[in-house]
């Protein structure tokens, strides 16, 4: 019997912040439960903060990135998936602008990546054109 | 006011009805027959897309019975005569004949919401997602200055987030129009502390929200779209334009944890880490930074989403590098400062959340927003404006083709686009497992449907088959439905209108018929 490992969380859906308590044993996720200790919560959780939680271990994860060749997207190499992206970014921004790329952010997504996310998109694109889920 | 609390914000709503039994007055403000209003001490069931004809009525009985706040107007707020002009022809009754309300009903509600020691208005995309969604906030804040409910515990505008991160998201910068710290890019000051810190010349003009980069993808203007963690393909409105658009890019990048509708379209699919994989904070929906912490080892092949960003930026000679989420949040911290200087990971594990703005690490947090409402006259630097706003129908009004009237929401057990919700754990009772068409027993009748029937759904702009569900929660003329299913795409139905301001479109309200399928 492998130890069960207690995490403390903040959930990942809505937005109203309620603290969780997460039982771990091998690797999986096995029980949620509210943290009493939450501010926002004080232990109560709802059915998705609870139970919703298999997405995590699902088996159609993606596990690889992939590039569409022949019309068909088929596993690749990071590398390789860089290597493309790098190339048709940088000639869309050479022949059309930075102007002419965008991004969809993700409101799912830590502060500490939309801070990057923002960033790259200032920086190294050069364009204002981010945006999020905020809307829908 | 447009908020399906229960269904959308469980917990807070399980908070709200505790302080209904403890004796506070909620007034649900909706086209549906929500659960909320089992505990409510009125419902106003307004027809979809009125809520400014409701709040200029209500605006005008607060000024003609004189329950204005009228110190708190003379210190804080500017613009009081335009407002009184505006809303002059919003009688009770005339607004009666727009919101499907009675003049009594409005007549009550302005008198209590004013004459309240403490009110607060709570709203979510009820109010936001129609054409005239920045309007319906501008008269929510008139209603607040006229009154003075703001800026004191139990007052205030508390717009619910429908995502863990949707504040955070926005305040870190993924706007076209701010960085980090929620300041404005325009605003040569603060863009010149971030110059200096990034190495690089930024771009003051704002960019494009994501309304108008569907609009630019169609004329050609933006050639590459790169997506992340999100699946606009089936969330946002009139999808098959949406998928044309999709089509008409050059370059289509999808980060995401599943092959979503949106990723089978893509160039090039980047897999990435969800949920419970990764560290860092999140801000809630009233202002609270949280830790989340990984409890997981993800699969070695895939990459958090920073570190992706950050390979790819310093492949295109932007180097970017960072150790930790930690890494990255001392580098906010330091440019941000004013909102999280001293929001510490230390003082996060510690205190477990703290609310921004908090500038140092001796600084409690603040838990009240706009308190300077309250404080005196002369430390008040600049005066809140009322705006005032017409009242504008819904742009697609039911007619005799298409009679009934759509308004989307969500549902309880299900979350967007449904790729996280579909795993819930095993031996979870699942009480909704499929999309329905929610319909009236009067209309159900009419039409000669049963509960339960799979129907045609019809809009200008497609059409989906659906099994109905027979339900008072809507009223006749009104049909309800969410998105959270691949199966039964409702926004292929939805209208391609938004507010322009905002970009927010307009999911609340498009004409539809339903018909029986022939056997």
């Amino acid at each position: 019997m492998s130890e069960t490992n207690v995490v403390k969380t903040v959930c990942g859906y809505c937005g109203t912040g309620c603290g969780l308590i997460l039982e771990v044993e091998n690797n999986r996720i096995m029980k949620i439960r509210g943290d009493k200790d939450a501010p926002v919560n004080k232990g109560q959780t709802c059915v998705k903060g609870a139970f919703a939680y298999e997405y995590v271990h699902a088996k159609n994860r993606l596990t690889a990135p992939l590039i569409r060749k022949a019309g068909e997207l088929v596993e690749t190499t990071w590398e390789e998936a860089y290597q493309f992206i790098v190339e048709k970014l940088t000639s869309i921004k050479t022949n059309f602008g930075a102007k002419s790329i965008s991004l969809f952010a993700c409101a799912r997504s830590t502060n500490e990546s939309n801070y990057v996310t923002q960033k790259f998109m200032r920086t190294a694109i050069g364009s204002n054109n981010i945006d999020g889920c905020n809307r829908t | 006011m447009g908020s399906n609390t229960t269904e959308a914000h469980p917990i807070i709503a399980n908070r709200m009805k505790k302080a209904a039994k403890a004796g506070l007055k909620i007034i649900v403000i909706d086209p549906r027959k929500i659960e909320m209003t089992k505990v409510a001490h009125r419902h106003l069931q307004i027809n979809v897309g009125t809520d400014i004809a409701l709040i200029n009525a209500m605006i005008r009985i607060i000024l003609k019975e004189g329950l204005f706040n009228e110190e708190f107007i003379r210190q804080f707020t500017s613009e009081l005569e335009a407002l009184k002009k505006l809303v002059e022809p919003y009688t009770p009754e005339f607004a009666a004949t727009i919101t499907g309300l009675t003049p009594e009903e409005i007549d009550l509600t302005a008198r209590e919401y004013a004459s309240a020691g403490k009110a607060m208005i709570a709203y979510t995309l009820g109010i936001t997602e129609h054409h005239c969604g920045v309007n319906n906030v501008f008269d929510i804040a008139n209603l607040a200055l006229l009154t003075g409910h703001i800026g004191r515990e139990g007052t205030g505008i508390m717009p619910l987030r429908g995502q863990n991160n949707v504040q955070g998201a926005g305040d870190m910068g993924c706007l076209p129009n701010q960085l980090a710290g929620a300041i404005s890019l325009s605003n040569d000051e603060y863009r010149k502390r971030y110059e200096e810190e990034w190495q690089i010349v930024l771009n003051p003009q704002a960019g494009d929200t994501q309304t108008r980069t569907f609009d630019k993808i169609e004329s050609g203007e933006v050639k590459a779209l790169y997506v992340i963690g999100e699946n606009p393909l089936m969330a946002d409105v009139h999808m098959n334009h949406t998928k044309k658009l999709l089509e008409n890019l050059d370059l289509l990048i999808v980060q995401d944890i599943f092959l979503t509708e949106t990723a089978k379209m893509a160039d090039v699919v980047l897999p990435a880490r969800s949920w419970g994989e990764v560290d860092g904070t999140y801000t809630n929906t009233d202002r609270r930074i949280q830790r989340v912490r990984k409890a997981i080892e993800p699969h070695p092949n895939t990459k958090e989403d920073w570190e992706i960003l950050c390979e790819i930026s310093t492949r295109m000679n932007y180097p970017m590098n960072y150790n930790s989420s930690e890494d990255i949040w001392n580098e906010v911290r330091k440019l941000a400062w004013e909102m999280y200087g001293g929001i510490s990971y230390r003082r996060l594990d510690q205190e477990y959340s703290i609310h921004y703005p908090c500038p140092d690490e001796n600084h409690p947090g603040t838990f009240i927003m706009h308190e300077r409402f309250h404080q005196s006259e002369n430390e008040i630097q600049t005066k809140s404006t009322f705006v005032p706003v017409e009242y504008t129908p819904p742009l697609e009004m039911p007619d005799e083709e298409y009679p009934f009237m759509l308004t989307t929401g969500r549902r309880y057990e299900s979350y967007n686009t449904h790729t996280q919700t579909r795993h819930y754990a095993a031996g979870v009772k699942i009480k909704q497992t499929e999309e329905t068409v929610d319909i009236h027993p009067d209309d159900a009748a009419l039409l000669g449907i049963l509960d339960g029937e799979v129907v045609k759904v019809q809009s200008r702009r497609g059409e989906l088959q659906v099994k109905t569900k027979v339900t008072e929660q809507v009223v006749p003329g009104l049909v309800f439905m969410s998105f959270h299913w691949s199966e039964v795409p409702t926004n292929i139905l939805t209208l391609n209108e938004f507010d322009p301001i905002s970009g927010t479109a307009e999911f609340k309200a498009c004409a539809v018929k339903i018909s029986k399928i022939s056997a």
